[in-house]
């Protein structure tokens, strides 16, 4: 095995390891706003040490490069939209008393 | 390390399906359109891996369309059930 | 050992596709059939079939999951006169069910049983025929693109392809028929919320280039016109969200050469063809690339223009009812 291999598998251990917090985290936690908060952080980080993982595995420049935005896109994609959701909720919650069931 | 990426697809699908807990208990919309961003980010996760064990670069173009695609059921929650209140503006 | 992976994503396909035909909130059904979505775009990637999983991607994570979201709306019962109404209409189909003679469940069972085990033959053929994979490769050369898909797509089984773009657009006018085609006139607001505003404008360029990237890539690899349509009609659908209905602003014979252009052309050129002498849809090799990449660009074009009306005529549909009670 090679150093670049060891880097390889200890980053994708780590961006499991993340995955898996931010799963457990959607599953547990008690409300809405926690919730995205365990998501839009957690897995985000975890795709970010499996993307750098696989860019160092595959090793081409035009993929790594493709990768990382992937990336870049997912963290402006999830950032904004954990706003939006939990604004989104707030203001479905502020006029009702009722559960927003459905 | 080919046994290895495997074991991380499988563990990454695994994360999926203990996801769809959250689609049955809810109990909002918006709860469970929180884990279409689940399964968002770790399809892509998967689709970078499985790219990387296949060393199929093309699979990266599935990555790019779920990713820019992903923001798209997020806006349309907000702003469609956001005018049923009467709240458009 | 990846046959683990295989297996895994067969039962998740599966089991997906059941719950979300039998979950009992339509809620759970629309968001479990987004994972089902997911599921089948990877299963399609195992099977090798790229271009399949590029579009099952484009559709059910982005089209399908808008209107789905839209029709949510719509039967999201929030008023409880509603609700009274749909519970009663659930007892009397209960109700109905429970009467219902045996006879017919046993003809659909058999019907369906029959329809499976037909299923379970042809796909059960494809090893042994060996199919047409071959005779496809050898005449890769004189199709004037480089993908065996994209050759079959636009060239072998033209006459196909300009079908299935027919299909969408007869969609649109059956949506045209039901609802009535100057309801999404209506101006709508612009978005007030700043970072929503910008993330719309961030991702309508970011849409359309990566839509034309894998319009080009179809020439050599998986990619095409679909793919690259569905990911323009997201940047129509993503612009009405945010309250710039540019296909409803631009003037109507536009917006009629819009929807039109791809099937309009390609049934031009194939009978600018026959007047050469050749059968309809035979380009003639020396031009074929050229050719495709037009026909493919103007497809994408309508498509997405078919797309957009689609979802704006469907959304502006159930507003207006609602328009009326919540002016205040």
């Amino acid at each position: 095995m090679t150093i670049t291999e060891l880097i390889t598998v200890i980053l994708l251990v780590v961006g499991c390891f993340f995955f898996l917090a931010g799963t457990l985290g959607v599953l547990r936690f008690p409300d809405l706003f926690s919730r995205l908060h365990a998501l839009t952080k957690a897995d985000n980080l975890g795709l970010g040490f499996i993307a750098a993982g696989i860019a160092l595995h595959i090793a081409s420049p035009w993929s790594a490069l493709k990768i990382f935005f992937i990336w870049l896109f997912t963290l402006l994609a999830s950032s904004t939209s954990c706003y939006l959701i939990a604004k989104f909720q707030r203001e479905q919650h502020k006029p009702q008393n009722g559960k927003e069931q459905e | 390390m080919n046994a290895f990426f495997i074991i991380v697809i499988i563990f990454l699908l695994f994360n999926i399906a203990l996801g769809l807990y959250r689609v049955w208990r809810g109990p909002t919309v918006a709860d469970r359109l929180l884990t279409t961003q689940l399964f968002g980010t770790t399809g892509i996760a998967i689709l970078i891996v499985l790219a990387g064990y296949l060393k199929e670069l093309t699979l990266l173009n599935v990555a790019v369309t779920f990713n820019v695609l992903a923001v798209l059921l997020v806006i349309c929650l907000v702003q469609v059930w956001k005018k049923k209140k009467g709240e458009a503006q | 050992m990846s046959v683990l992976i295989d297996i895994i994503l067969a039962i998740l396909a599966i089991y997906l596709a059941l719950q979300s035909l039998l979950a009992p909130r339509l809620s759970q059904s629309v968001f479990l059939f987004f994972a089902f979505g997911l599921a089948l775009a990877l299963a399609w990637i195992r099977l090798g079939a790229v271009d399949v999983a590029i579009t099952e991607a484009a559709i059910a994570a982005g089209f399908l999951g808008a209107l789905f979201l839209d029709a949510l709306r719509d039967f999201s019962v929030s008023d409880t006169e509603k609700q009274e109404n749909t519970k009663a209409d659930q007892s009397l189909v209960s109700a109905k069910n429970t009467n219902s003679p045996w006879l017919p469940r046993l003809a659909l069972g058999l019907g369906l049983g029959l329809f499976l085990l037909i299923s379970l033959e042809a796909v059960w053929e494809i090893p042994s025929g060996g199919g047409l994979t071959e005779l496809a490769e050898a005449m890769l050369p004189a199709s004037g693109v480089e993908h065996p898909v994209t050759a079959v797509l636009l060239n072998y089984r033209a006459y196909d392809t300009w079908l299935e773009i027919g299909v969408i657009l007869m969609g649109l006018l059956a949506i045209f028929a039901v609802g009535g085609r100057e309801l999404y006139r209506k101006p709508v607001m612009a978005v007030q919320d700043p970072l929503l505003r910008q993330v719309i404008l961030f991702f309508t360029p970011v849409l359309f280039l990566f839509g034309a990237f894998l319009l080009y890539v179809g020439k050599t690899g998986p990619g095409g016109a679909f793919q690259a349509a569905v990911l323009w009609g997201a940047i129509g659908i993503l612009l009405h969200l945010g309250g710039w209905p540019v296909f409803a602003v631009i003037p109507r014979w536009l917006r009629q050469l819009l929807l039109t252009a791809g099937l309009g052309f390609f049934l031009l050129l194939g009978f600018l063809f026959i007047a050469g002498g050749n059968a309809l849809f035979e380009y003639p090799p020396a031009y074929a690339g050229f050719l495709i990449l037009i026909v493919e660009t103007l497809a994408a074009i309508s498509i997405a223009a078919a797309l957009t009306a689609i979802f704006a005529n469907l959304n502006q549909m159930k507003e207006t009812p609602n328009e009326t009670e919540t002016t205040t």
